[in-house]
């Protein structure tokens, strides 16, 4: 190949984008020819010239370009706060959501399938229509009351805070504790 | 960008962060000097934020990305060309075909390889870049500047690999002959 054919490959392989095989014959040539050995050199220096030529980022640019973008509405507001804060509330009220359902699970889940009732259970009751408190305590047995008593006592929200000082707890996420040692008080900013 | 594109003003600062000093740079190489580069790279962010609403991740957002600057710094270079200066730019077909009657630096010029490392040369380099065709100039740029592979200039260009390794070795070939005549003389 000829010098004058082989300089678009001797560019390409300057750039690092030769095939193995045009590789190979810049190679070849090269370890031939002075004339494209120095053409070679300069080629790679004319790449790094480009490089050379930064410019540099104009003061205010950044307040410029902002400026332009909200003056045309390209630019969405900042969000507040505020919705940030509900949705990080999310978390929390989930796991509220999910520890309700597993208390009612676990209330069927101990009272079991509920068996047939016998004709003769209202006996001796008001009406089989509205039975009172009193009237299913009496069929229970005494392990029943037992898990009913206990089942009361979760069920108050009194017995969760008898401190009463529910008011003054947050919501916090997960990740607030991952970015600082001291966790940020309200929910995250979104900023 | 995605992000970006369903209203988080965040995603957009992020972007700007990231990318605002290569934009600019760019924007330098592509038009030579700072007021040019200034006005062209901050039409660029406003074109991107433009283009948000209909942005579809075809490709690397970086590839798009210098797709929409390359073509807002080539509009600004027609537009300054309409207005007077002159701007060397020529059509995709020119550019492709074109044959530049260029007489190549021997061994016994002066070696660009010490000449383009001086600082004081910086200057002509500019100019000589300046000069070259745009499809050229921007080809070279993502290249040797940006480091774009062939095939990620060809997605920005629209052109075919061939195309562009053409394109850079003619860059070269514009730009040793011109730095070789300034030093000689």
């Amino acid at each position: 190949m000829g010098c004058r054919d082989i300089r678009e490959t001797i560019s390409a392989c300057v750039d690092g984008e030769a095939s193995p095989e045009e590789a190979a014959s810049v190679r070849e040539h090269l370890a031939s020819c002075e004339r494209c050995r120095v053409l070679e050199r300069q080629m790679r220096a004319v790449g790094a010239g480009v490089r050379q030529v930064r410019g540099r980022v104009p003061d205010r640019f950044r307040e410029e370009v902002f400026a332009r973008l909200e003056s045309e509405g390209a630019l969405p507001k900042r969000k507040k706060a505020f919705p940030a804060a509900w949705r990080w509330a999310a978390v929390p009220l989930a796991a509220a959501a999910g520890l309700g359902l597993f208390l009612l699970t676990s209330r069927e889940a101990v009272r079991g399938p509920a068996p047939p009732v016998p004709a003769t259970a209202w006996v001796g009751t008001s009406a089989p229509h509205a039975p009172s408190p009193q009237g299913n305590e009496a069929a229970l047995s005494t392990e029943d009351r037992e898990m009913l008593a206990l089942l009361d006592i979760l069920e108050d929200p009194a017995d969760l805070d008898p401190n009463d000082d529910a008011e003054g707890m947050e919501l916090v996420a997960p990740g607030d504790f991952a970015d600082s040692p001291n966790p940020p008080r309200g929910g995250r900013s979104g900023a | 960008m995605l992000l970006f594109r369903e209203g988080s003003r965040e995603a957009f600062e992020e972007l700007f962060s990231r990318h605002h000093r290569a934009v600019v740079r760019f924007a330098w190489r592509m038009t030579g000097d700072p007021s040019s580069a200034e006005e062209a790279a901050q039409e660029i962010f406003l074109r991107i934020a433009r283009a948000a609403p209909t942005y579809h991740p075809a490709a690397k957002f970086t590839t798009w990305m210098y797709t929409v600057a390359r073509r807002t710094t080539l509009n600004y270079l027609r537009d300054t060309k309409e207005d007077g200066e002159r701007v060397p730019i020529l059509s995709e077909g020119e550019a492709e075909d074109g044959v530049y009657p260029l007489q190549l630096p021997g061994p016994d010029d002066r070696n660009p390889e010490r000449v383009v490392w001086e600082a004081q040369l910086t200057e002509r380099f500019r100019t000589a870049l300046g000069e070259l065709p745009e499809g050229h100039r921007a080809a070279f740029v993502l290249n040797r500047g940006d480091g774009f592979s062939y095939g990620e200039v060809a997605q920005v260009l629209g052109i075919t690999v061939q195309a562009v390794k053409t394109r850079i070795f003619r860059a070269r070939e514009m730009l040793l002959s011109r730095l070789s005549k300034d030093v000689s003389a």
